[in-house]
């Protein structure tokens, strides 16, 4: 029973009876008349022009703050009212108005439309379900956060981005057509853009904005080809058409035809854009840079909601990549290695944002690594409590920031636990760094063991081989979140304030360094807004593992809602392929017979083990004979011994020096050389070319000398030789 | 005749409204004298409500009196709040400080009705279905046009742009009532449907032929087309910037519709797949769509004038919306409507026209006698964007839109007119419509490098803001148009679509004939030769 899809009868038709629930069939969708839904759109946006205006006028109270937190719960609640009125009832499609209708021609693929329409199915749901309501405590939490940039208009601002950022993810996650999708998803890019820039006196801030930017255009040139290409072999953007053409396409492939090599080449060109956006192998540089960003959108944008973009982005067209194996492979491949690499260097970090944002990319890994065997279920649920945990630890991480004066590196800061006044964000912090272990009964070890256990069962090119490194990343995970916890957490109280962070002026720090401990430094613990949002963050990442237990037949109700949508409709191609199925479908039916057959049971033990043994390790090391914050004698002799391999995690794998040396030199060389052609020969076309209007100007000039007559003259002359023409003419 | 009556509700409340204003221009309270340009605003207003209930009419356009005529009432009202305290304004002030008021010095009434009574020609035009009917709307539209252009400013300059227009316009007139007699001459009636089933079943002929083309010819005096373009840059330069930005529009759309008028005649049932023209028109339309842009176009390049750059870029304009006239109403419903393509455009073009001309309009400096005078020049506007940053982004939106930058609303605009003139194969004026898009895009990022790139020399006086409120409303009106109408690009232009449907019966009656009689026309076209 793993999967419906990898079992799938050969064709739609007699696939769709064996899918739980209501009829679904992607080709025949319902024409909603709840306009209303068009409200979880509109209202960020609302919200967003709102606080622009708030900047304008120069507001500097809290109103921007709590004008998105009204707009983004108002939002969430008509979600959530929408999922309980529609959850079940197959694909809906809101129209909200009529945007693009551009036609050249009556033929199929003659016209262009592209409507502010929404499509949704219950892959929607679940994404818009975390996203509005993530967004909603974030934009919460922020209203406390940011307070400080009240005065400097910074906080309106701020929060214009925030509810654009959230206007623009609904686009991308409700689109009816790829225009939309592709709206929204350069409007999240831009909007990230902004976000790690907020800051932009700084210059990090703004060099880690650019690269976001520019990383993130490799893949949405990606992305842009491939709706391209989707438009010229479908004749539609339209979700409902492209799904009825990839319907028609499985039924010729069931019956044995082929799958033309443009429509292979489909898939592929949306992996690059989902690559770019999630920060997989070779494009994921940017996300780490991006923690130059305020916390509060390091948790929700680049942990949460757009970075999970691209796993949305492969699951909807999952059917798509379906038809191209070697697709799914390399979606696989790439999100294991990912995740392996990033673990390494996540190990060795000392700042714990950044531990996060390795921890983000490592985890996105696996997320891809789900799409890449078939588990679209697997890959949504891990997204779904994936969101949960990962803005709990974010938020965690900042709560530490606001409070200590923005120092983040976990040598300088040790005990906290025992402070006044910390508990809740201990507490957070140790929920989340369970989650994330894996640690047994968590949510997050139900989502990445079905993903570990999926990779051990479908068949493909090593995959055994990537579920076992899966296995030792997920090891790595549990020992850099703990080292994190036991470093921060636990062990002696010692804190230092960041060296630039300093609200005093500079003689008054200097009077503090001289002062012994703590600096004479006070840190400040939370307030409500932020205790709060932690708190339900806390209750959300536990609870995140209900839904696993809910509709079991279907593998938890993500399960449900995934395979209800068009990820739930994949049918592999080549007859080749059929044979491989029917092996495989027995495999599939064997499980749950014996203990060892079925790779779901005992992964749950196999990986449990595996996360004691990485907390283990890191309590061994980090905890064990540390008296004082900066030093772990394990851990620095364990350094020590190893050291060319810890400085080549520490210094991230050399990959940006890397990326260095192979991109951006040669690109500088090409680019002086393409400078000097082109000043030599472009130039001087552009010159000409430019040049032919205006000497036309100059010759046409002297008609216009103002004088009524010549004017006469022109105009009467104009008739007399347009009359001559049209004479010779007839 | 009541049938008739009820198609001109629209022309009769703009009418009333006019009698009104021009007896309160005279009022001796300064109270109600001001009150003028409301009831101005009022009767567009009432206008625009009875444009939306115009009936279908029984003409060449069966729907297009709704779409056309609310058109015209909401940019007449877009352009109504810029108009305010164009004349009088120094006379008023005098008032105020206590002369006494004589009534043969105002001209405020005057002006406002001389503006309702070339809205209402240009309504005119829509309703129209005979030629004599055309002849005088069109008058109706352009004669009160020579007056405000004369009567805008005080100056010399004004007067002598009034007086070349009125000589220029007269001699249009003179060429295209010439074309009408030709016509009425060739088919013995003055009605359009009549001219229509004549040719249908009779042939053209080459008087009915030169008739056509010397009436198009010289309605494109209206529209700035060559080669009647000449007067543009002298009488927008002329002319105070608001009535320069009503003459880019007002005279324009009546130009337009008349030439639509007047080709449903011919019906576009000609061509190959029985959509064009007859080729002789064809030809003519083409060659003067390309020189009329490429004419506005590569002469706007040179200017330094801001709004001699705005006139031979209202020239360019009309040039691409020819286009969409050559293509006609295309195959089907949707696809490639020509028509409503062009006439959308000219909804597009009216907003964003209106704030290049607004911006101008708000910003005053002192000349050599110094007098404040409303700002020409591209050199004024230099870094306009730290002083007015406000004025700067309408014009910087107004520039970009107008050069047809997505998302604003020029680009959707011209989109429409590009896939027209592809899906009617005429590919080669597309790609020169192409080119002429490239070659404008050099003069209006010059406007946009002016107002927010371009620093201000210490040493240059800077342009003082207007204190007529009403005319930075319009800028913003005009500004805020192109980003939000966006929204219902898509609605519009399936208004527009649907306004210029030809009238079934007549293409019916068109498909009948060529059925019939083995397209009897192109013989005699052959017999004439």
């Amino acid at each position: 029973m793993i999967s419906v899809m990898q079992t799938i009868p050969a064709t739609l038709a007699s696939h769709a009876p064996a899918a739980a629930g209501a009829a679904h069939a992607p080709t025949a969708p319902g024409d909603s008349s709840a306009i209303w839904l068009i409200l979880i759109p509109l209202l960020p946006l609302v919200s967003s022009i709102l606080c622009g205006i708030y900047r304008a006028w120069g507001v500097t109270s809290k109103l921007p703050g709590y004008t998105t937190v009204l707009a983004l719960a108002v939002s969430f609640i008509v979600t959530l009212t929408g999922y309980l009125s529609f959850g079940g009832a197959g694909v809906q499609i809101v129209h909200g108005f009529q945007w693009l209708n551009i036609s050249w021609g009556e033929a199929h693929g003659q016209s262009l439309t592209a409507n502010f329409s929404l499509y949704i199915d219950s892959l929607t749901w679940l994404w818009m379900l975390f996203v509005t309501g993530l967004a909603t405590l974030i934009a919460l939490y922020s209203t406390e956060y940011m307070s400080e940039d009240q005065k400097n208009g910074g906080y309106a601002r701020y929060f214009s981005f925030f509810s654009l950022f959230v206007f623009a993810m609904s686009c991308l996650v409700m689109g009816d057509n790829l225009l939309l999708l592709y709206l929204g998803w350069e409007g999240v890019g831009l909007c990230s853009y902004l976000l790690i820039g907020y800051y932009y006196t700084k210059p990090a801030a703004v060099a880690a904005a650019k690269k976001a930017f520019i990383v993130n255009r490799i893949g949405d040139l990606g992305l842009a080809l491939g709706m391209m290409l989707a438009f010229v072999e479908f004749g539609s953007l339209e979700f409902s058409e492209i799904f009825a053409r990839v319907a028609e396409i499985q039924a010729t492939v069931a019956a044995g035809g082929h799958v033309s090599w443009q429509i292979e080449a489909i898939p592929l060109l949306l992996m690059v854009g989902a690559f770019g956006k999630s920060a997989q192998l070779p494009l994921y540089v940017w996300l780490p840079d991006a923690m130059e960003g305020p916390t509060p959108v390091s948790a929700l944008i680049h942990a949460a909601t757009m970075v999970t973009a691209g796993v949305y982005l492969i699951a909807r067209f999952l059917p798509l990549f379906a038809l191209n194996p070697t697709s799914l492979a390399i979606v696989a491949w790439v999100g294991g290695l990912t995740a392996l690499l990033a673990a390494t260097i996540g190990m060795s970090q000392f700042d714990i944002k950044r531990v996060m944002a390795y921890s983000t990319v490592s985890q996105l890994g696996y997320m891809f690594l789900g799409l890449g065997v078939l588990t679209a279920t697997g890959a949504a649920y891990h997204v779904f409590t994936h969101a949960f945990f990962k803005a709990t630890l974010f938020l965690s991480c900042g709560a530490v920031m606001h409070g200590f004066a923005g120092q983040l590196d976990l040598r300088k800061l040790s005990g906290l636990r025992k402070l006044k006044g910390w508990g809740i964000v201990t507490l957070a912090m140790l929920v989340g760094c369970l989650c994330l272990a894996g640690f047994p009964f968590t949510s997050g070890f139900f989502s990445k063991d079905m993903i570990l256990a999926e990779a051990f069962v479908t068949q493909g090119p090593g995959y055994q081989a990537l579920g076992i490194l899966a296995l030792i990343t997920a090891g790595m995970t549990a020992y850099y979140s703990f080292r994190v916890f036991f470093r921060v957490f636990c062990g002696p109280v010692e804190f230092h304030p960041s060296d630039d962070h300093h609200g005093d002026s500079e003689e008054e720090h200097e009077a503090h360094e001289d002062a012994e401990g703590h600096h004479g430094f006070h840190p400040h613990a939370p307030g409500w807004a932020i205790n709060l949002v932690l708190m339900v963050l806390i209750v959300g990442s536990l609870a995140a593992a209900i839904p696993y237990f809910v509709d079991k037949e279907n593998h938890g109700w993500v399960g449900g809602l995934v395979h209800d949508s068009t990820a739930g409709h994949l049918v592999l191609p080549t007859v080749a392929h059929g044979a491989e199925d029917a092996a495989h479908g027995a495999e599939a039916v064997a499980h749950g017979e014996g203990f060892w057959s079925d790779p779901h049971k005992w992964m749950y033990y196999v990986s449990g083990t595996i996360g004691f043994i990485g907390i283990g390790l890191a309590w061994l090391i980090h905890m064990t004979r540390r008296t004082e914050a900066a030093t772990a004698p394990i851990a620095d002799g364990l350094k020590n011994a190893m050291r060319p391999v810890s400085t080549w995690c520490e210094r991230k794998w050399y990959v940006d020096e890397f990326y260095d040396i192979i991109f951006r030199y040669p690109l500088k060389i090409l680019s002086h050389l393409f400078y000097l052609l082109d000043q030599l020969l472009v130039d001087g076309l552009v010159n000409f070319a430019g040049a032919v209007p205006r000497m036309l100007g100059r010759s046409l000039r002297p008609s216009q000398n103002g004088l009524l007559q010549s004017y006469a003259v022109g105009m009467g002359g104009g008739v007399a030789v347009i009359l001559f023409i049209v004479w010779i003419l007839l | 005749m009541i049938e008739k009556l009820a198609q001109l509700h629209p022309e009769i409340a703009l009418f009333a409204a006019t009698c009104i204003v021009m007896v309160l221009g005279l009022a001796k309270s300064s109270f109600w004298r001001g009150m003028s340009v409301w009831v101005t605003g009022l009767g567009l207003v009432a206008a625009l409500v009875l444009s939306f209930f115009s009936p279908q009419t029984d003409g060449m356009l069966p729907n297009s009196l709704p779409y056309l005529k609310a058109m015209i009432a909401a940019i007449g009202l877009m352009i109504l709040p810029l108009m305010g305290g164009t004349v009088d304004r120094w006379y008023e002030r005098t008032v105020g400080r206590g002369a006494s008021f004589d009534p043969l010095r105002v001209t405020r009434g005057e002006f406002y009705a001389f503006y309702l009574l070339s809205l209402m020609g240009v309504m005119l035009c829509v309703t129209a279905d005979d030629l004599i009917w055309l002849f005088l709307a069109l008058e109706l539209t352009s004669l009160p046009t020579y007056i405000m252009v004369a009567m805008s400013t005080p100056r010399l300059r004004s007067q002598e742009a009034g007086v070349k227009y009125f000589f220029l316009g007269a001699l249009s007139a003179a060429t295209f009532l010439y074309g009408f007699a030709m016509l009425y001459g060739a088919t013995g009636t003055t009605q359009l449907q009549d001219i229509a089933i004549h040719f249908r079943t009779e042939g053209m002929g080459l008087i009915g032929t030169l008739g056509l083309v010397m009436a198009l010819i010289g309605v494109s005096f209206k529209i700035a087309a060559a080669p009647m373009h000449f007067y543009t840059p002298d009488v927008y330069q002329g002319a105070a910037s608001p009535v320069s930005a009503f003459l880019a529009f007002a005279p324009k759309a009546a130009g337009f519709v008349v030439m639509i008028q007047l080709l449903s005649t011919v019906g576009w049932g000609w061509g190959e797949h029985g959509i064009a023209l007859p080729e002789a028109l064809r030809i003519t339309l083409w060659v003067i769509a390309a020189i009329t842009m490429t004419f506005g176009n590569v002469l706007a390049l040179l200017q330094s004038n801001a709004k001699r750059m705005l006139a031979y870029s209202s020239i360019a304009h009309s040039g691409y919306m020819l286009v969409g006239l050559l293509v006609g109403p295309g195959q089907g419903p949707i696809a490639g409507n020509g028509l409503g393509a062009a006439m959308f455009y000219l909804l597009c073009y009216g907003v964003m026209n209106l704030g290049a001309f607004a911006v101008l309009a708000c910003l005053e400096k002192r000349d050599e006698h110094g007098e404040l005078v409303e700002i020409e020049t591209v050199e004024d506007l230099r870094g306009l964007h730290a002083a007015r940053p406000g004025l700067a982004w309408a014009m910087t939106l107004c520039a970009l839109s107008l050069l047809g930058m997505p998302p604003l609303l020029g680009f959707w605009g011209k989109l429409g007119l590009f896939t027209s003139g592809i899906s009617a194969g005429e590919i080669g004026l597309v790609v020169i419509m192409g080119l002429n898009s490239a070659v404008a895009a050099f003069y209006y990022l010059r406007l946009v490098r002016a107002v927010m790139l371009d620093t201000r020399d210490e040493d240059m006086d800077r342009p003082a803001l207007t204190d007529m409120f009403g005319r930075r409303v319009a800028a913003g009106l005009s500004a805020v148009g192109v980003l939000v109408v966006v929204i219902w690009a898509g609605q519009l232009q399936a208004a527009s679509d649907h306004a210029t449907e030809v009238n079934p019966r007549i293409r019916q009656f068109n498909e009948r004939v060529v059925e019939a009689e083995e397209t009897p026309v192109i013989e005699s076209i052959a017999r004439n030769d």
